[in-house]
This record gives C-alpha cells, sequence and structure tokens, in this order.
C-alpha cells in the first residue's frame, strides 16, 4: 500500500505544524491552568505539588464572587439585547430594502469598524462620554435645560461601550441569513395573500434564526469574558468576573484561584453552547 | 500506442463494492467505452487505470506491467475530466506545454510540439487566451491536446462531452474520433449516453453494479445483448418471459413465439428492438414468423419515424416504424404486430 | 393602491433613517477621537483648534515608537507564519478524506471561542511554569494560534471552488506532487492566501488581550502601550497613535474585502 502510506504522510506533514502549534500555545496551557487551579500554589519558586479543591469552593462561599457572576451575566444578557434590536432590524434594511452598489458599500461601512482595535474604540468612548464630551455638548444643543450628562464610570457606559464593539457580528450574521432568503419566496406568499407581519413572522424570522443564534452566541460568549471594556468604561462600577479573574493574574498574583474562575466561567460558557446546540443545529438543518 | 489490461480488479468502499472483480481488455488502439448507470463502477474503473484510486485486488497491467505500485504521474496517461480541469491561472499555451514543462522539455521542442497540437484541434491562434475566455467546446479541445502533447501510453476520458450542448456534442464526437484514429492512441472513455458509445467506440464494455455486464463490438451488443439489463441501457426493448417449449417460448396470452438463440432451461425472457418489429392492419398478408395483436394507446410522430405504444394481451409494446409515407395508425386502432424470430434474442435476467 | 405604495415608501425612508442612525452610532466616536488628536487643546476642551502638535510629540515618543516597530514586526512575522501553516492544513483538508479530520475542524473552534481573557491567563502560566517566558517570543505564539483558525477558514473557502480534479489532471500530465503543488495548488490557493495573510496580520495588529498577559517589563506592542497610557491619564498624543492604528486596520481591511471578493469570482 504505497500509495497509502505517501498519503499518511502528507496528511501529516500538512496538517502536523498547524496543530502542533495550536497545541503548545492552546490545549497545553488550558491543560496547564486547569492542573493549577487545583494546586495550593501558582507556579512561583520551587513548586511542590499540593492538591486543593479550595479555589473552586471560594467560588460558592465568597458571595462577592457569585454576584459578579451573575453581573457579568447581566452585562452580557444586556449587551447581546441590544445587539439585537439594534442589529437585527439594520440586517433586514441592508438585506431587503437597499439594493445594488448601495447595498455593498454601506454592509462594508457597518463591518469596517470591526477591524480597528477593540480598546481604541473603548477608550473613543471615554472621550464621547465624559463630562463635557461630545454627548453631553450635542444633547445639550437640542436641550438647553436639561442638567449636565456624565457617563462616565457608569454601567450605562459599558453597556454602550460594548453594544458599539459587538453590533457589527449581529449585522453581519443576521445579514448573511437574511441574503440567504430567496425573494421569491416571500413575494410567493405574498401571492398567497400574506400580510406583511404574517410573512415577517413565519418566513422571514423563522429562516433568520440562524443568524440570530450565531450572532447571540458569538456576543454572549465574549461579552461575559470582557475585563478591560468594563475597566475602562465603568470604573469603581467596572467589577465583573472577568476583571477579578485579570487581577488575580496582574495584581494579585493567585493564579490558582484565576485558574479555578476561568474554569468556572468556562464551564458556564459550555453550558450555554450546550443548552443552544440542539437548537441551533436543528435551525441549521431546516434553513 | 499501448494496450490495458485490468485483471480481477475488486475495489470497494465499505461494505459496497464499486468494483468487483472486473477482468477486462482494452486492445491496442481501440477505442473503448465504459458505458452504465452513474454509480454503476465505471468510472472507478477509469480512476484506477489513471492511479487515482488504488483497488484492494487484482492488477492493472500497461503493456503487461503491473502498475499498482507506479503512482499516477509516473504512469504516463493522458486524461481529460469531466469538468476539462483546465488551469485556470495559465494560458492555453501553458495550459498545454504544462506536460513537457514538468518533463523538463527544451523551450524551442514545448513550441514545436504545442503547436501541433494547436493545429490539431484547431486552436491555432488562441493561445493567449486563459480557460475562462474560451468557449466549452474550445476547453474541451485545449483539455484533450494538453492531455495527448505528452504523447501518452493511453488516454483516459471521463464523460468528455457530457458538459457540452446537444449539436455542440455530436460535432465533438466525430472530431473526437478522427483525432484518436490520427494519433493512434489506445483511448478509453467513461460515459452514461449510449449513444455516444455507439457512435464513438469500437468496442464498449457494460458495467452495473461494479460488474462487467458485456463486453464487444457496439452492433454485437446492440444486436445480441446478453442480459435484461445490457438490452434496456443500450437502446429500447420489448421484453416478453415465457416457459421453454422444444424451440418455442410460450408467453401466457401470447402463445408460442419463435427465436433463433438457443434455448436452454424451463423459463426464458426474450427482448425485442422496437425497430424490429413491423407494425400491420389486422387483415394484412401475413408474414413468416412471430405476429401478436393488439391496440394503437399513443403514437407519438417525431419526423424521421413515428413510435407506437401498442397494448397486448402481455402488456405494452413500443414499436417505431420508418416514416415512409404510409398511412399512420390511429389511437384504438386494431393492429396487428410482426417480428422476425431472428430478431428475437434470449436474455438473461 | 396607491396607498400601499405610499406605506411602502414612508417604510423605507425610515429604514434608511434608521440604518443612517446605526452608522452614526458606529462611526461617532471613531471620528471624535480622530478629531480630539488634531485639537490643540491637552484636555479635549473646545472650541476646536487644528494643530498637529500631537502628531509631532508622537515623533520623539520612543516608548510608543519602539511598541509600533515591535507591533508591525510581530504582525509581520505572525503573517507568514500562520499563512504557511495554515494554508498548509487547509489543503490537506480540503483535498484529503481521512480518520479525525472532523475532529481537527473542530479543535479549530476553541482559540476563536474561548474568551480571550482566558486563553492569555492560561499562556501565560504555561509560558511562566516552562520558562519560554514572556515577551515578543510569547506573544507570537499565542498570535499564530489566534489567527491559524481564520486562515485555515478563508483558504479553505478559496480552495472549495475548485476540486481535487486540478491536481490529478497535473498528475495525469506528469507532475509530481510538489509540482503539482507549487505549480499549481498554491496559483490557484494565492488569492485565498493573500486574503488570510491580511486577516492574519489585522488579527495580531489589534491584539490586546493576548499582548496585554504576555508583555514583558519594557517589551510591549502598542496596544499593550496605549492601555497603560489611558489609564495613566490620557492625552491626546494616545489620540494621535490610535487614529493612525485604526487607519492602519481600516485599509488592511478595505484590500481584504477587495481581495476576497475578487478572489470569489475568479
Amino acid at each position: 500500500m504505497r500509495v497509502e502510506t505517501r498519503r499518511r504522510w502528507a496528511i501529516t506533514g500538512l496538517t502536523g505544524p498547524a496543530y502542533l502549534w495550536l497545541t503548545v500555545t492552546i490545549f497545553l496551557p488550558l491543560s496547564a491552568m486547569l492542573y493549577f487551579s487545583f494546586q495550593m500554589k501558582g507556579p512561583f519558586g520551587k513548586h511542590t505539588s499540593e492538591f486543593t479543591l479550595k479555589h473552586y469552593d471560594a467560588f460558592f462561599t465568597k458571595d462577592y464572587l457569585q454576584a459578579l457572576t451573575w453581573r457579568s451575566l447581566e452585562m452580557g444578557f444586556h449587551t447581546t439585547a441590544l445587539c439585537l434590536i439594534i442589529g437585527f432590524p439594520a440586517a433586514y434594511i441592508l438585506a431587503k430594502r437597499i439594493k445594488g452598489r448601495w447595498r455593498e458599500a454601506l454592509f462594508l461601512l457597518v463591518v469596517l469598524p470591526f477591524w480597528s482595535n477593540a480598546l481604541v474604540r473603548i477608550f473613543s468612548w471615554t472621550i464621547v462620554l465624559r463630562p463635557d464630551g461630545f454627548l453631553d455638548r450635542a444633547v445639550h444643543l437640542v436641550l438647553p435645560g436639561v442638567p449636565p450628562i456624565d457617563l462616565t464610570d457608569s454601567y450605562a457606559a459599558i453597556i454602550i461601550g460594548l453594544t458599539h464593539s459587538y453590533l457589527p457580528y449581529m449585522i453581519l450574521t443576521c445579514y448573511l441569513s437574511l441574503q440567504a432568503i430567496d425573494d421569491s419566496l416571500i413575494e410567493a406568499a405574498r401571492s398567497m395573500g400574506a400580510r406583511a407581519h404574517t410573512i415577517f413572522w413565519r418566513i422571514i424570522l423563522p429562516l433568520s434564526i440562524p443568524g440570530l443564534a450565531a450572532g447571540t452566541v458569538l456576543i454572549f460568549v465574549p461579552v461575559i469574558g470582557s475585563f478591560f471594556e468594563p475597566k475602562l468604561l465603568g470604573g469603581t462600577q467596572g467589577a465583573m468576573i472577568g476583571t477579578v479573574i485579570e487581577e488575580q493574574f496582574t495584581v494579585v498574583s493567585n493564579w490558582p484561584l484565576g485558574g479555578a474562575l476561568s474554569f468556572i466561567l468556562l464551564a458556564i460558557i459550555l453550558l450555554i453552547l450546550g443548552v443552544s446546540s440542539p437548537f441551533l443545529r436543528q435551525h441549521m438543518k431546516s434553513s | 500506442m499501448s494496450e490495458v489490461s485490468a485483471r480481477n480488479v475488486t475495489k470497494r468502499y465499505g461494505e459496497l463494492r464499486a468494483l468487483d472483480n472486473v477482468s477486462l481488455d482494452f486492445p491496442d488502439g481501440s477505442f473503448f467505452a465504459l458505458l452504465g448507470p452513474s454509480g454503476s463502477g465505471k468510472t472507478t474503473l477509469l480512476r484506477s487505470i489513471a492511479g487515482f484510486v488504488e483497488p484492494e485486488e487484482g492488477e492493472i497491467l500497461i503493456d503487461g506491467v503491473d502498475v499498482a505500485h507506479i503512482p499516477a504521474h509516473k504512469r504516463d496517461i493522458g486524461m481529460v475530466f469531466q469538468n476539462y480541469a483546465l488551469f485556470p491561472h495559465m494560458n492555453v499555451f501553458d495550459n498545454i506545454a504544462f506536460g513537457l514543462s514538468v518533463r523538463g522539455v527544451s523551450k524551442a521542442d514545448t513550441r514545436k510540439r504545442v503547436g501541433d497540437l494547436l493545429d490539431l484541434v484547431q486552436l491555432s491562434g488562441l493561445d493567449e487566451r486563459k480557460p475562462k475566455q474560451l468557449s466549452g467546446g474550445q476547453q474541451q479541445r485545449v483539455a484533450l491536446a494538453r492531455a495527448l502533447v505528452t504523447d501518452p501510453k493511453v488516454l483516459l476520458l471521463d464523460e468528455p462531452l457530457g458538459a457540452l450542448d446537444k449539436r455542440l456534442r455530436q460535432e465533438m464526437q466525430i472530431e473526437l474520433k478522427q483525432i484518436q484514429r490520427a494519433v493512434g492512441i489506445t483511448a478509453i472513455f467513461v460515459t452514461h449516453d449510449q449513444e455516444e458509445a455507439l457512435t464513438l467506440s469500437d468496442q464498449i464494455a457494460i458495467i452495473n453494479d461494479g460488474k462487467l455486464v458485456q463486453i464487444g463490438e457496439p452492433n454485437e451488443i446492440y444486436e445480441n445483448p446478453r442480459t435484461r439489463f445490457a438490452a434496456s441501457f443500450l437502446g429500447d426493448a420489448n421484453f416478453m418471459e415465457g416457459s421453454v417449449d422444444g424451440d418455442r417460448v410460450t408467453v401466457e396470452n401470447l402463445g408460442a413465439l419463435a427465436t433463433s438463440s438457443p434455448l436452454a432451461g424451463a423459463r426464458a425472457t426474450l427482448a425485442v428492438r422496437p425497430e424490429k418489429m413491423q407494425l400491420t392492419a389486422l387483415d394484412a398478408a401475413v408474414s413468416e414468423g412471430n405476429r401478436v395483436e393488439g391496440t394503437v394507446t399513443q403514437r407519438v410522430f417525431s419526423g424521421t419515424s413515428v413510435t407506437y405504444i401498442v397494448e397486448t394481451a402481455a402488456g405494452p409494446m413500443r414499436t417505431f416504424q420508418q416514416n415512409a409515407g404510409d398511412r399512420m395508425f390511429d389511437a384504438d386502432e386494431k393492429v396487428a404486430i410482426t417480428w422476425s424470430p431472428n430478431h428475437t434474442v434470449v436474455v438473461e435476467d | 393602491m396607491n396607498t400601499h405604495r405610499f406605506m411602502c415608501r414612508i417604510g423605507d425612508g425610515f429604514g434608511k433613517f434608521f440604518l443612517f442612525l446605526v452608522l452614526f452610532f458606529l462611526y461617532v466616536p471613531i471620528v471624535v477621537l480622530a478629531l480630539m488628536s488634531f485639537n490643540e487643546s491637552m484636555h479635549y476642551q473646545l472650541p476646536f483648534e487644528f494643530s498637529t502638535r500631537w502628531y509631532v510629540d508622537l515623533a520623539s515618543n520612543e516608548r510608543l515608537l519602539t511598541a509600533s516597530f515591535n507591533s508591525v514586526m510581530l504582525a509581520l512575522v505572525n503573517t507568514v507564519i500562520a499563512t504557511i501553516l495554515g494554508t498548509m492544513a487547509a489543503f490537506a483538508f480540503a483535498r484529503y478524506r481521512f480518520r479525525g479530520r472532523t475532529i481537527l475542524q473542530l479543535l479549530l473552534f476553541p482559540p476563536i471561542t474561548i474568551p480571550w481573557l482566558i486563553i492569555g491567563v492560561s499562556m501565560l502560566v504555561l509560558f511562566f511554569w516552562t520558562g519560554i517566558g514572556r515577551g515578543l517570543h510569547a506573544m507570537l505564539l499565542g498570535h499564530v494560534a489566534l489567527s491559524l483558525p481564520y486562515v485555515i477558514i478563508v483558504v479553505g473557502a478559496r480552495l472549495a471552488s475548485f476540486g481535487p480534479e486540478l491536481e490529478e489532471a497535473a498528475a495525469s500530465l506528469g507532475a509530481t506532487p510538489l509540482q503539482s503543488f507549487m505549480r499549481v495548488s498554491v496559483p490557484v490557493m494565492l488569492p485565498g492566501m493573500v486574503a488570510a495573510g491580511l486577516f492574519a496580520f489585522a488579527v495580531s495588529f489589534d491584539q490586546f488581550v493576548i499582548s496585554y498577559f504576555l508583555a514583558a517589563p519594557g517589551i510591549s506592542v502598542l496596544p499593550v502601550e496605549i492601555f497603560s497610557a489611558i489609564r495613566k491619564g490620557f492625552t491626546p498624543e494616545v489620540n494621535a497613535i490610535s487614529t493612525i492604528m485604526i487607519v492602519v486596520s481600516m485599509s488592511v481591511f478595505l484590500i481584504f474585502a477587495r481581495l476576497s471578493k475578487f478572489g470569489g469570482e475568479r
């Protein structure tokens, strides 16, 4: 079987380097962190192995960790909901109401900001939202009487910044789903006497669920793991599970606790993906 | 000029046997058609000869040499692919020259050889075009020239005309055959189109379910199909089943029918080609041979011929009548169908 | 009839206005950021007074200049490595059916779906523990890992539009596997490879989270420097360098968009 042997070598040679790289940089690090999350101490000085569950236990005994996790989930929920409310109609208008070159150009404009540094975009909001900043001045230009608007270090600022960061994701995934819906399907429904809202609820919405679901997952997961956005925009209001994890590594140097919290967060994410995946798959198939 | 043989070739895909103990000789200089429905294994056989498929059992010989352990690029074959597989980033000249260039042939020789082939396929002057800028027929010619440029031992063609429209296909059939003769190369081509197999090839192998059904010259297979499948896949046929009764076959409700084929066993299936049957009025003089009565249920006029579906006591039969200017029969008209025992072929089920 | 058409037009007009608002929301902060980098005032004070002083200051800011240089070099090296390794893997996926293929393809998702925070801190743990340490080499390890899945997907999409017959045709004409790969597969994949390379460049150039955890004192890249500058209290100098970053990334994307479109048509 010389052909078969050659084939096997080719496959190994072609995929090997990429996957070796991924092993060293993704899978081994996760395993190492899993190991240390069950250890008394991090990899400092002379390391002696000592098994413990106390870092996982901390999550269940310390109320503030649960409260912050809950807050992160809330933040994910609010951001995703806002992206949905703004993103789906925008994608619909783009996919079904605008034609030709304009559509291409506008679509490009929508995804373009996505390609700039997320940190810089969050930073730009601090300038817009600060007292006497762009928002404050713009509002006072229209309504001179209102009290000064200062969203610095507020929960609202975090949500605005995150929505701005992730909105293009939702528009992109919904747009791809909506664009795949053949216009003749809508015309067929209309020819059978379906009214606009019937067409929307019975045809357009069910067929665009894969895009909505993909957008939701793609936004919710990174948002609950975000840390620099709440830090920069939330200030004292910005404590989240993500910032706590980050601080275990950069400030407190309690790496095992940071590792344990990371895996708890990962477990929550997997749970969400697990719950939504049959739903996702079913709709992927039907469309 | 070379001969190719397949000996007891078997290829499995899991449980499925794509090729089941197939043995076949492709004589030197022949134009050989592998004919069968899709999924019959004909393409697997062609790809085994090319070296893209590795059979589990049996051997493939090119000029008597077992090529099992010779990879495709060392087999010295030429192949024309179904969608031509022209290299999109190269122009016509570079596409045709590719086989020479990987062999390190000099620039001058390449120029001359490619020029000759461009003449052969009548594409001179189009060397600079990209494949995208060519019509389907032109792409087909480039693919053919590219496959022939290295003077391969055997030319393999995978549904070579499948992507062309009907008129162009007929033109290309003639041209392909001329080029094959002129070059004198052994050519093996895969097709599911019976008409293409009949017009192009001097030998046909019918393949079904991974097994060889029948091999022979086109007219031989057409006139004497060995099985019911061969009879119906290559052309049309009316089938009648009955019990063997001496040198006749008694078909229920039709009576005894004569055949010139040898008979064996208790039951037999008879096949008769639609154009071998004559349709006459009931009261016409009875010619020798087999005669069956029935009622015309459908008449389809197609210019050169008329197709009648006649309901008989043994079910519907299809007949073709040359349009010789005679009176046509109408629907519901009672008619007699007659045919010669020489055209009554016994086939296996 | 006419009322229906009238309602439609109102709907359309409203829709376009809505889309305009969305774009306004997306671009306002970026435009404000860029404008402020050209404003004379230290504290973003208005009225606006045009000045290029922050860009001039930038030219003498050693830290930011070094970080910029590091960022560009890192992104370039990352692009080369990720594009080559990713293309090889994409080619294997497109041209071979083998056991474990689906599993390998599924393994591309963790780097995309696990929050960067978790990937970043886990890299920190392993690299620190094993002595790989922190610094540009560690960032390179991380950036390539994040770029690889995207490269494999982009090049794979390009390859999917050309069947394996091209390589078979090359083999039937006597080309060795290497000849066939270099003279047929690579030229055919090239538009996809260029698009994937630009993508990989952007992934690395804009990457903050991974770099943040893997930066060593004194060895840093632009986003990490910007972060610490913001935390210290920002100056319009940061606006200036941020504006440059945005312009670079967006240009890379525009080239990417052009290429991937033309790539799909060929």
